[in-house]
């Protein structure tokens, strides 16, 4: 059974619709893309996964219950978004940043320390720059805050937002493989996509194109598809 | 002169208690919240009519006072604040004013516009501080002052405090850790109110007290006080609360007494204000947070 099971999923902002039924299926442990161009509805999907946007149609299925509920019950839940644009708390110091990423756990002491330590392992960067603010971090590190933070409450299912997004060749390919390290380490990952070259590491891959999933197969197989390569690789 | 040094300590440390309230409030919300003074109001009528008007003991008062303004506050929150989260600040802060002069009116309306007076915490004659007679009141309230803004200095290193800094910061990032925006709403309105009713049931026994007395008398040098020590700092709230005290006392001596210029208690407020604005437009204590 699949961890996420999507059917039908409508959602938008006020008036304007965005999701025109989105059907994705997760299993646990899976490294999962979700390909789109601008607009297509990317970060909608994972709004609204996230519960920080009500659906207004469609089902969610998380672990074969239901989803619904505040944000802070899915985190509790164990869903966690990377939202897009970082959005790490800048007048806060990079170990603060990562202790609220906690929040949810935040009784549980042990798993917190151990949760630290497991994320800086990942990113040794933010290691070595736990006592600045997170306000002075360049881009990259600032998109390994967002990542690290959202590891920090033992998360079943992260999903990130284009990670990618405004990071040079190099610093996107450090992030997908700390994205991959995640994720062979037991956390179920949904990336959202502009760059098609994280197809190569996904096993699941979904291409979205106006509010719909209208791809799906595994990485591989949608980087040799042809409209994938016409419409991300320009061949 | 070390007599006007002393009592401008004293009224200073009231600024500086309903300083902490709107700094408090500033930091977390980005409000400037002109109904601070009246969660004293309301705890020092409230713990009037417990302590005067039915003789219940002091503490019941007390207890009655603070219950009353937290009550205010949570309730402030949830009819005026939240409505108004979106909507851009000056609506927010018309609308506080309208909160201060609406209680100001309840407590009008249901306590008679007389003078009172609040019998001290502690009873007793003042004590000789630099020849100024000192009463135990503001002694207690000086003690108040400096314990509660070093706990609400440890409470932003808590991660409670943490979470409200965070919500300030980027609320979007904080409900996606899971931080409830509205649990911190509840909570800094709480915080505020309660710190807003200690205020005033210290300042009330200190003279006389009539409607409005907290808002009329102590908001305005509070605010100055806020932001002297920079509007987002807690110890440069208290700081600043003390520098306005003594600063209007000293005016007053200088330049009232001594050279006759009317108006020398507020002369000598702004005076400091612009110098310190103008050699730090940050505040004495203010930073990026």
């Amino acid at each position: 059974m699949a961890l996420l099971e999507v059917q039908g999923l409508r959602a938008g902002y006020g008036p304007v619709p965005v999701l025109h039924g989105v059907d994705l299926a997760i299993d646990e442990g899976s490294n999962a893309v979700l390909l789109g161009l601008n607009g297509a509805g990317k970060s909608t999907t994972l709004m609204t996964l996230a519960g920080l946007l009500p659906a207004t149609g469609g089902t969610i299925h998380y672990d074969g219950q239901p989803l619904t509920g505040t944000p802070r019950a899915r985190v509790r839940a164990g869903i966690v978004l990377v939202p897009e644009g970082r959005h790490v708390f800048p007048a806060l110091t990079v170990k603060q940043n990562l202790r609220l990423g906690a929040w949810t756990i935040r009784r549980d002491t042990r798993r917190v320390r151990s949760n630290l330590q497991e994320v800086y392992q990942i990113f040794p960067r933010l290691e070595e720059r736990a006592d600045q603010t997170a306000g002075t971090l360049s881009g990259g590190e600032q998109q390994m805050l967002a990542i690290g933070r959202g590891m920090m409450s033992s998360p079943r299912l992260l999903l990130i937002d284009e990670a990618s997004l405004g990071l040079s060749p190099k610093l996107t390919e450090q992030v997908f493989a700390a994205v991959k390290l995640i994720n062979e380490r037991g956390t179920t990952v949904l990336m959202v996509e502009q760059n098609a070259g994280v197809l190569a590491q996904a096993d699941t891959a979904f291409v979205m194109q106006q509010g719909r999933v209208t791809i799906t197969g595994t990485g591989s197989q949608t980087l040799e598809d042809d409209v994938v390569r016409a419409a991300y690789f320009g061949t | 002169m070390g007599a006007f040094l002393a009592l401008g300590l004293f009224q200073g440390a009231v600024y500086g208690l309903l300083a902490v309230g709107i700094v408090l409030v500033y930091k977390a919300k980005r409000v400037f919240n002109f109904a601070q003074g009246e969660f004293g109001g309301v705890a020092a009528f409230t713990a009037y009519a417990i302590v005067v008007g039915t003789g219940l003991p002091y503490w019941a008062g007390v207890l009655g006072g603070l219950a009353a303004a937290v009550a205010t506050g949570l309730i402030v929150e949830r009819a005026i604040v939240r409505p108004l989260e979106s909507s851009s600040r000056t609506i927010m802060l018309v609308a506080l004013v309208g909160v201060a002069l609406f209680t100001i009116a309840i407590i009008v309306l249901v306590g008679q516009p007389i003078p009172r007076v609040m019998p001290p915490l502690v009873d007793g004659g003042g004590v000789n501080i630099l020849g100024a007679g000192i009463l135990p009141q503001q002694l207690i309230l000086m003690a108040v002052l400096a314990v509660l803004a070093a706990a609400m200095a440890w409470f932003f290193k808590t991660d409670l405090g943490l979470a409200v800094l965070a919500s300030s910061q980027d609320t979007r990032a904080a409900q996606v850790v899971g931080i409830s925006p509205i649990a911190v709403s509840r909570l800094v309105w709480g915080m505020a109110a309660l710190l807003g009713g200690i205020a005033g049931l210290l300042y009330a026994p200190v003279g006389i007290f009539t409607p409005g007395f907290m808002t009329l008398t102590m908001l305005v040098p509070a605010f100055a006080a806020a932001v002297l020590g920079g509007m987002t700092s807690l110890p440069g709230a208290f700081i600043g609360g003390l520098a306005i005290g003594v600063v209007q006392n000293l005016g007053i001596y200088y330049l009232g007494q001594q050279l006759k210029v009317p108006g020398a208690a507020e002369l000598g407020v702004f005076a400091l204000l612009m110098l310190v604005l103008l050699i730090r437009p940050q505040g004495l204590l203010g930073g990026a947070n």
